[in-house]
Order: C-alpha cells, then sequence, then structure tokens
C-alpha cells in the first residue's frame, strides 16, 4: 500500500520529466556549444551555429514512426508549371535504411524532435542570407542526390504532374501509398574475384557476419545507393579510387594493410573457426556464447588470453562440477584440488604421473563418463 | 606674302588648340560604369547542377526568344556536344564528365560573367554597354552599330550577333533580366526556376563569403577556387567546382581588368589632348623652319 | 632641270585589264547586295566567335596601313619641303583619298546596322579605341577630301561648262571656286598638319583595337606595343606604297618612270623599315615569344613570313645601290613591303586571333573575297579615271619654267 501511494506521487513527476526531456533538450547530456554559438542562447536568439554544423546530435526512428504519406505544397508560385509532389515518406524512409538512415535527409537535426527542411530552410528565394539554400533548393537537392543515382535522369515528371495534366493528385497518392520496400534479402556467400593472379579469391561469408558476429545490417551498410542492389541501370561498377578505398569496408575490423592472405587466396575459404584461426577450440565448451560475451570491446576480437582463468576467475572443487565436461570424478579424485590432475593452465589434458606411474589418460579414466 | 602666311598660321594654330581643349572636356561623357559596392551576384555552383537546363527555357521565356515545351528540355543528348550562347539562346549548360562518377557528371551553365570591368563597356565604340549599380551590363539598342568590337574584346566570348538579319540585327547577351527584374529586385529568370538552387542570387561580397565557407566546409568537394572572384578584375558570377575551371572550358585568365592594357594605352595617347596637339605644334614648327629656310635660300639665289 | 607638271593624261580608258577589272568590281557589287538584302551571315563565313573577317582585316586595317603614303608624302614634301617630292604628292594623295573612301565604305558594309553610321559622331566612349579610329578616320577623310580640292579646282576654273538649262550659272561657280580656291591656299598648311597627326594617332591606335582581345591573341602579335608596330610599318610602307603605284601608273599608261625620284624615296625605306624591324625584334626578345616559333603551325609560319618577305628581304633589298637604280627592282621590293605590311595587318586581325571556343578556324567565304576583290578593283577603276580627268600625275613641261599650280602649303 505505502508503495503503491509513493507510485501515485512519483508518476506525475516522471511523467513531467519525461516530457521535459523530449521536448526541452537542455536537460539532455549535450554540450550547449555543440549547436550555439553564445553562451546564452535564447528564444529569440538562438544564435544557432551555421549549418552545415560539423557536430550535430541526429534523432532516429523507425521507419513506422514517420508519416506515412507528404504532400509537399509549402512553395506556391502564382503559376506554377508543376503540382506538388506527393511524397511516400515511409516508403523512403524504408529504402534509406541502408543508406544513412533519417539523417541522410534530416540532416543537421538538432536533438530532440525531428525537424522538417522548412524549419530552417527559407520559403522565399530572394533573401538576405544565402548561406543555405531557399526551401525550394534544399528540397530538390535532396531528391536528386538519389534519383540522379537511381535513374540518371532528372526530369521533373518523374516526381511531379504538370500543371496542365489531368491526372489527379490523388490517384497518385494511392497508389504510392500501398508501395512498400521488400524485405532484403541477406546473401549467404559472397564470392568476390580480383584481376589479381595471386590471392584473387576472396570468400566473404556474409551469414557468418551477421549470425557469428551479430552484427546489424547499418554496421557495414550505413551509406549505401540504391543501386548497390538495383544495379540495372547502370551495369558498371562505381570507379573507386585506391585500394584504401576498396576495403573501406573491412578495414573497420579487418587490418587491410598487410596481411592479405587472412581474406584473400586462391582456394575458397572455409566457414569461420576459432580453433583453426586462434588455437582456441570454442566447440566443446563456448559454442552457444555469443562473441560479445568473451569480447567485451565492441568491434576488437584480438588480445584475449586463452587460459580460462582470465574469464573464469580460478576454480576450485567448490565452484566447479566435474560433470559439465561429461566425466563423474570417483571419490578417490574428488578430494583433490584441480591443479592435482590439470598442471597446464587450459586445464585440457590430466596429468597422472604424480600418483600413478603406469597409468594414462585417456586410457584409464578417473572416474566415469556421464552424459554433458 | 610669307609674313601674312605666317600670321595665318599662328592665328589658326591657337583657333585650333582651343577647339581641341574644348573637344577634351566634352570628350569626357563616357558610358553608364556603376561599380557599387552593393552589387549583386550569382554564384553558380557546378557540383549542385543536375542540368535539367530548366534556367535555358526561364531565360527564353523572358526575352521572347522561340522555344519548344519545357518538356523537350528533359533531353540529355543535346549534351554530346558543347554549346555556345549566341543569339537564341543566352544561356545554356552543358555538360562535362566526372572522373570519380559517371552518374554525377559536371553541369556548367554559360552565360554573360557581368565583369566588373567589363571589356564590352570599354570598348564599345558609342557606349552602348553600361554596367549597371546592381552589376548587371547591359546592352543599349537604340546606339549599337553593329560593329561587333564587343564580341572581339570580351574575353569569355559571350556577346552574340544577329548575323541573318539585314536590318536590326542585335547583340544578344544575358542582361541580368535587367529591365523587367533585377532594376525592381526580382530574381533573375534562370535564378528564380533553378529547382536545385544550384545558382544563388545575392550581394557579390556575401556570395563570395558563402563560396569560402563551402570550400573551407567541404574540401574534398570543391577545388580552391572560386572562378570570377579575381579573374578580369572580377566578375558578377562566380563560380564553384569540383574540378579544374580549365577543364571546364573556362577560358584561362589573369587577374589584370581585359580593358585594362588598351585603356591605359588609349589614355597615353590622348592625355587630355595633350600629345596629339604638342604633335600638331612640333609639326607646325619644322614646318614653319623649313619654309623659312627654304625662302631664305631663295632669296639668297636671287 | 626639266620641270614636271601635273597634268591630265590623254589615253583611253578602257583597256581590256580595265574590263576584267570591272567584271570583278560587279562580282563584287552582287555579294554585296546579297549582303544588304538578306544580312551579313548569309555572305560571309563570320559566326560568334569570328566577329571580324577580311572585311576589317584587309580592307580596314590592311587599307588604311596602305593608304599611309599619302600622309608619309605630304610630310615629307610639305612639313620637310623637300621640293623634289611634290611630282609624287598628287598620285600619294589621290590614292590615300581613294584608299580611305574604300575604307570607310568596307566598314559600312561590315556594320550590322551602316545606317546607324553617324552614331559615333553624338555617342561618344573615350574609353573605346574603336571610336577613336573611327572619329580620325571620320575626320582624316574630310581632310583628304579638303586636300585634293585644290586639284578640282585647278581643274575646272575657266573651264566650268554645265550643260544648257544651267549654264547661267557658270560664271557665279566659277567664282565660287576662285574664292575656294585662294581660301584653301591660305589655311592648307592646317588641314596638312592635322591630316599628318591624325594620321599617326589612328594608325598607331588600329595596332590597339586588338590590345583588349588579350588573351585570344596570339602572343607571337599580342604586345602593349602594338601600335607602336602598326604606326612604324605604316610609316615604312606609306613611300614603297608610293614606289609602287607610280611605277604600275607609268606602266600602265606607257610613261617613263620617274627613276631619281623614287630611287631618293628609297634611300628613305631602309632605314624606316630598319627602325620598324629593330622594334619588332626587340620586342619579340622583351617577352621571350621567340619561343612560339619553335613550333610549328599556322601562327609561327605566317609570322615568320611576314618578318623575312615583308620585311628582310625588301630591307636588303633597299639597301642595294643597283636595285635602286632600276625602277623594276624598286618596285618588286615596294611589293614585298606592301605584301608584308598586308600580311601583318591579316596576321593581327585573322590569324593571331584565336577565339576560345571556336570549333574551326575562319576562312574567308567566296562572297566575302569577291567584295574585297570587288572593291580593289573599283579602287584602281576610280584611281584610272581621276587620273584621266584631273590633273595628278606630274609630266615633264618644258615650255612653261614654273607650274601655275600647285598643292597649296608649298612654296610661292
Amino acid at each position: 500500500m505505502k508503495k503503491f501511494v509513493l507510485f501515485i506521487f512519483v508518476l506525475p513527476l516522471l511523467i513531467y520529466s519525461q516530457t521535459k526531456i523530449n521536448v526541452n533538450h537542455k536537460y539532455q547530456e549535450l554540450k550547449c556549444k555543440t549547436c550555439h554559438s553564445c553562451d546564452i542562447p535564447t528564444k529569440e536568439k538562438p544564435c544557432l551555429i551555421e549549418c552545415p554544423r560539423d557536430k550535430m546530435v541526429s534523432v532516429t526512428q523507425k521507419p513506422e514512426d514517420g508519416p506515412e504519406i507528404l504532400t509537399i505544397n509549402k512553395i506556391k508560385f502564382e503559376n506554377d508549371l508543376y503540382k506538388p509532389v506527393t511524397f511516400t515518406h515511409r516508403l523512403h524512409a524504408e529504402m534509406s535504411d541502408m543508406a544513412g538512415g533519417c539523417k541522410m535527409c534530416h540532416h543537421y537535426n538538432p536533438p530532440g524532435k525531428i525537424i522538417g527542411c522548412i524549419d530552417c530552410h527559407q520559403i522565399e528565394r530572394n533573401r538576405i542570407d544565402i548561406s543555405k539554400p531557399d526551401l525550394k533548393g534544399a528540397y530538390h537537392q535532396q531528391c536528386m542526390n538519389c534519383h540522379r543515382q537511381w535513374s540518371g535522369k532528372v526530369e521533373c515528371e518523374s516526381c511531379h504532374e504538370l500543371n496542365s495534366s489531368q491526372k489527379s493528385e490523388n490517384q497518385k497518392t494511392i497508389n504510392s501509398s500501398k508501395k512498400m520496400h521488400p524485405k532484403i534479402e541477406v546473401p549467404a556467400i559472397i564470392k568476390y574475384e580480383t584481376p589479381k593472379t595471386k590471392g584473387n579469391l576472396v570468400l566473404f561469408l556474409h551469414n557468418e557476419h551477421i549470425k557469428t558476429f551479430s552484427l546489424d545490417c547499418q554496421n557495414c551498410h550505413s551509406n549505401e545507393s540504391c543501386n548497390k542492389c538495383h544495379y540495372k541501370f547502370n551495369p558498371k561498377p562505381e570507379k573507386l579510387k585506391s585500394t584504401l578505398e576498396k576495403h573501406l569496408k573491412c578495414s573497420n575490423c579487418h587490418n587491410t594493410k598487410s596481411n592479405c592472405s587472412f581474406c584473400h587466396s586462391n582456394n575458397p575459404q572455409r566457414e569461420f573457426n576459432h580453433f583453426a584461426r586462434t588455437g582456441f577450440d570454442i566447440s566443446n565448451y563456448h559454442v552457444k556464447l555469443t562473441c560479445q560475451r568473451c569480447h567485451i570491446e565492441k568491434g576488437k576480437f584480438t588480445g584475449l588470453v586463452s587460459d580460462c582463468s582470465s574469464c573464469h576467475g580460478v576454480w576450485s572443487k567448490s565452484n566447479f562440477k566435474h560433470t559439465v565436461v561429461g566425466l563423474q570424478l570417483d571419490e578417490t579424485h574428488n578430494e583433490f584440488d584441480c591443479t592435482e590432475c590439470h598442471q597446464e593452465k587450459n586445464y585440457k589434458r590430466p596429468g597422472c604421473k604424480n600418483c600413478h606411474e603406469d597409468k594414462t589418460y585417456p586410457k584409464e579414466k578417473p572416474g566415469k563418463l556421464v552424459k554433458k | 606674302m610669307a609674313n601674312q602666311t605666317r600670321r595665318n598660321f599662328i592665328k589658326t594654330s591657337a583657333l585650333i588648340t582651343s577647339a581641341t581643349i574644348g573637344l577634351t572636356n566634352k570628350s569626357k561623357a563616357a558610358p553608364k560604369y556603376i561599380l557599387s559596392e552593393d552589387r549583386m551576384g550569382v554564384l553558380v555552383d557546378t557540383t549542385v547542377c543536375i542540368g535539367c537546363r530548366k534556367c535555358e527555357w526561364a531565360c527564353k521565356v523572358e526575352h521572347n526568344l522561340p522555344t519548344s515545351a519545357i518538356e523537350t528540355y528533359d533531353d540529355r543528348s543535346v549534351f554530346n556536344e558543347k554549346r555556345r550562347p549566341n543569339d537564341k539562346a543566352l544561356t545554356v549548360v552543358n555538360e562535362y564528365p566526372n572522373d570519380y562518377s559517371d552518374k554525377f557528371p559536371i553541369n556548367v551553365k554559360v552565360q554573360c560573367m557581368h565583369c566588373d570591368k567589363p571589356a564590352c563597356l570599354s570598348a564599345c565604340i558609342v557606349g552602348a554597354f553600361s554596367k549597371h549599380e546592381n552589376g548587371a551590363v547591359t546592352w543599349d539598342t537604340s546606339k549599337c552599330i553593329g560593329c561587333r568590337y564587343c564580341m572581339v574584346a570580351c574575353p569569355f566570348q559571350i556577346p552574340a550577333f544577329e548575323f541573318e538579319k539585314a536590318l536590326k540585327p542585335d547583340i544578344k547577351k544575358c542582361d541580368f533580366c535587367y529591365e523587367q527584374r533585377t532594376s525592381k529586385g526580382k530574381l533573375p529568370a534562370c535564378v528564380e526556376i533553378c529547382p536545385v538552387e544550384a545558382i544563388t542570387f545575392g550581394r557579390r561580397e556575401d556570395l563570395i563569403k558563402t563560396a569560402r565557407q563551402k570550400i573551407k566546409i567541404y574540401p574534398n568537394r570543391y577545388i580552391n577556387r572560386i572562378f570570377g572572384e579575381y579573374e578580369v578584375g572580377g566578375t558578377s558570377w562566380l563560380y564553384l567546382a569540383s574540378k579544374e575551371f580549365e577543364k571546364l572550358d573556362f577560358p584561362k585568365l589573369g587577374k589584370d581588368p581585359a580593358p585594362g592594357v588598351s585603356e591605359a594605352i588609349q589614355h597615353g595617347i590622348f592625355a587630355y589632348f595633350v600629345p596629339p596637339v604638342a604633335l600638331y605644334a612640333l609639326l607646325g614648327g619644322i614646318m614653319w623652319i623649313n619654309k623659312n629656310k627654304k625662302s631664305k635660300e631663295k632669296e639668297q639665289e636671287k | 632641270m626639266e620641270n614636271l607638271k601635273p597634268t591630265i593624261l590623254q589615253k583611253k580608258f578602257f583597256t581590256p585589264a580595265v574590263i576584267g577589272l570591272t567584271v570583278l568590281a560587279i562580282n563584287g557589287i552582287i555579294f554585296l547586295m546579297i549582303r544588304f538584302l538578306w544580312g551579313i551571315g548569309a555572305v560571309t563565313n563570320l559566326n560568334n566567335q569570328y566577329p571580324w573577317g577580311i572585311w576589317i582585316g584587309i580592307d580596314v586595317a590592311a587599307g588604311v596601313a596602305l593608304a599611309a603614303g599619302g600622309f608619309t608624302t605630304a610630310a615629307l614634301g610639305h612639313i620637310m619641303h623637300k621640293d623634289q617630292y611634290h611630282a609624287i604628292i598628287r598620285p600619294a594623295l589621290l590614292t590615300a583619298m581613294l584608299g580611305y573612301t574604300f575604307v570607310a565604305l568596307s566598314v559600312m558594309i561590315d556594320l550590322g546596322r551602316y545606317y546607324y553610321i553617324w552614331h559615333p559622331l553624338i555617342m561618344w566612349n573615350g574609353s573605346s579605341v574603336l571610336f577613336e579610329v573611327g572619329m580620325c578616320v571620320m575626320i582624316y577623310v574630310t581632310v583628304l577630301y579638303i586636300e585634293f580640292l585644290p586639284i578640282v579646282t585647278e581643274r575646272f576654273i575657266g573651264r566650268v561648262n554645265l550643260p544648257s538649262f544651267l549654264s547661267k550659272f557658270n560664271k557665279p561657280l566659277d567664282k565660287f571656286l576662285r574664292t575656294l580656291d585662294r581660301g584653301l591656299e591660305k589655311t592648307m598648311f592646317i588641314f596638312i598638319i592635322a591630316g599628318v597627326v591624325l594620321s599617326c594617332l589612328h594608325q598607331s591606335s588600329l595596332g590597339t583595337l586588338m590590345v583588349i582581345a588579350g588573351p585570344k591573341m596570339h602572343p607571337l602579335w599580342q604586345t602593349p606595343v602594338l601600335p607602336l608596330l602598326f604606326l612604324l610599318s605604316a610609316i615604312s610602307v606609306g613611300f614603297p606604297m608610293v614606289i609602287m603605284e607610280s611605277y604600275l601608273t607609268s606602266k600602265s599608261f606607257g610613261l617613263k618612270p620617274e627613276t631619281n625620284i623614287l630611287s631618293d624615296l628609297s634611300n628613305i625605306v631602309a632605314p624606316l623599315l630598319g627602325i620598324y624591324l629593330a622594334f619588332k625584334i626587340g620586342d619579340m626578345v622583351i617577352r621571350q615569344t621567340f619561343v612560339y616559333l619553335t613550333e610549328v603551325n599556322t601562327e609561327s609560319i605566317m609570322f615568320t613570313l611576314e618578318i623575312l618577305i615583308g620585311v628582310i628581304i625588301p630591307l636588303r633589298m633597299f639597301l642595294s645601290n643597283e636595285i635602286k637604280k632600276s625602277p623594276t627592282g624598286m618596285a618588286i621590293a615596294s611589293f614585298l613591303v606592301v605584301l608584308g605590311v598586308l600580311l601583318n595587318r591579316i596576321n593581327n586581325f585573322l590569324v593571331a586571333y584565336n577565339p576560345p571556343y571556336s570549333s574551326k578556324a575562319y576562312f574567308p567565304s567566296f562572297g566575302e573575297i569577291s567584295v574585297t576583290i570587288g572593291f580593289i578593283a573599283l579602287e584602281i577603276l576610280l584611281f584610272r579615271f581621276f587620273v584621266l580627268n584631273f590633273p595628278i600625275v606630274s609630266l615633264p613641261v618644258y615650255s612653261t619654267p614654273q607650274a601655275k599650280f600647285t598643292i597649296r602649303g608649298g612654296s610661292k
């Protein structure tokens, strides 16, 4: 009862503080100078740092959370040639998933809510402050960046209806609102071939990178163009600058400057094998663990000591059930300290020589086998 | 006889001298040239331009030039050849390959640069060109005699001539939409229609500031140069680009104003008409001395 | 000493050569009509890249230079008072007058709005080189006409004979001519000096014309001393032009060439050519443009031709005594100088001019060439007409010791 009363009292405070955080970013963990150039910004004079701000906080949403369809009709002229665009926001948000997400369009977004173009970009083109494009320019610059990649075309009719055209806006809205970006198929293995003779083959185990290293799509695919998959318009691959650029995606985790043979070989590679690569067999006891259980530091997969004690601490008969390994020790052996038999630090093979001159493991066992 | 001629000579010489000095004062009447600090300009960001050619269409409509329907401007095959502004199109957009991405070709809009020190204005025999307070360089049809010296003088090879017209052929060039728009504080037609605002209209000083800022923030996107900031003494139209301007068919020009040398020579020869008058006096003197010598010789012969 | 007196030549006007020239002139006029009916574009190969063609490069620029004989002989004969040259002043004056008339005509046909040719008179642009050239040429043409007037008065005083119903004006006209003649006699020196000053101004400014084209002009020619080079070349082409014209006249009319006067003139040509060459080479050395001569292209070839054929070879010829004794030799040397200056003007205005966006180089059309040749033919025909109808060419006179009329400003 007491608890409930306390909860009743605390609840409004909680809600208040929650809304406060959403609306008033003052309480967020941000340095004022990230966005404001003066010491005491006011509502009238926010003294925001001019766009583009080099340090920026961007808020992200899921595509479903944003509006489904927007009609962009903020700019009106007396004799407009074209009708306003019906923008399938959700569809575009889905499409941007692997290409940078919300901030792809909502760049330099201040903390708090996601704001639209009109909040920063002026409607009137004939203006004093020309440091950022006007609204019409801002819209089109955003759209054309992808649309040019997509089709290589710039004609207005791909988005706008001519004002003289008979087609109604609604028709287009209805058509496009049904569209959804299909789920992206995840490839299992991608085979890269290089023109070089030595190590011309890289077998990229896409599946394994996701499952074994539990990576998100965005971890690697943060800046993809639509053409990555929809390459029908331009089968010619983009010209890349340097070796460095070609390996950019891998070099986040792998050392791509030396040690080429790690990925490049003339034979197709096998799946990832912890033992083969590191000498530490995880197939017996660690198989169910995620990588992050041991490789706690994100993106760093090297440098762990293979001693059991480095993760498990010091084992003793009180904190280790020997049945786990599939062998129940008989009463005599159960009395010993672990180190009596396991002289090596990795607890692998017990030595019997200390007590029994004529016995060897695994010929003779210090107990009976049980199910793991 | 000789005496009489001599007196005549001095009299008329004096008359001519005073007449020429009288003329000098009048000859200061020059074409309209205002170089305002607040002159406007346009910044063309070629990395933003998408080559939609709407500016070409708007320009033709604004200047009552014949044009096809706006949809026909989507035809990108015109980019196969490099075009130049002419009497039928005051601005054109050309396309150049982008070394890093063939999906983002570089499009460059070409029109009169509206120089701060216009060569056409300096060259024009009748002073038909004017530089207005807002930066526009315009041409006056009521004065032009069609000599085409402006075309010879222009470092950007912009003025075009209606060679096909037998009567009243015009010089055609971008006029910054001076009459109908910019003199009334409105935007030029091309700037108004540009969907991506690749062309920004503003005070020239602000444009340079904005351009510098852009170069600073995106050093990989732009080369570190604003074309038109210093070229031939500065131009009202300024350009940003991702590769060397010379590769985009911009002329290679120095910082000196185009009419500088020829005006210096011209004003040297005609420094308040002193050199011509001095030459006149010198020749008169020589003639007089020679004449005296000859008549003396003749008298001696007699 | 034999006396020379300007006389009207008594010859037939029409000869086979004249008929040929007439055909050429008519051909030119036909193309001119097309130009006036359908515009400049219909006849010429001009375009927005090449706004000026041979009508400016040859007809105007070279025309002005080759008419320089008028002011150089006037300076020599009247200002320096070398009386022995008086015999060639009138032909030179006629050449200059006709030359400048055709320069003005060429400007007129090249102007898009030829009917506004008077605009520069009231619409001034002090910084425009073309304005200065235009004004100077306009005034100089007037001065040339005034200088020519005494020849007209001399021709008609006492000989005015108007057809029947106008015959009552004969007397007043005669009186007017005499007054005019007296007036001109007293003031002629003003016009002669003015003519020389104006010539110096616009001959040099013609060179300044192309300076404003800046980097569009090939560095072999583009130089700030271009006006000086133009003036020097004009001065040095003046006498060769007179020599050639005098030689051709005497050949054409079967007269004896005035070898003495011509070889005296030739003595002046060599130093003038030498000065011009020195400046030209000096300019090239100072601006180090000789590097462009190592490339083989149109520009370098034309520049070499211009200097070699137009300056160096004739300079050597004019230094040779044997050549100076032979009228034909002098005429050939003079022809080379004339050709050199013609080449120089063509080079400056057409060859050196490389607009930045031209897809193909300019070459004159058949129509343009026709008009230019037609104008030259017309000029020669008019020269012939004047020589046959006015006292221009001086012939030896044994009876009267002193000519009645000489050019005014001369000694009396």
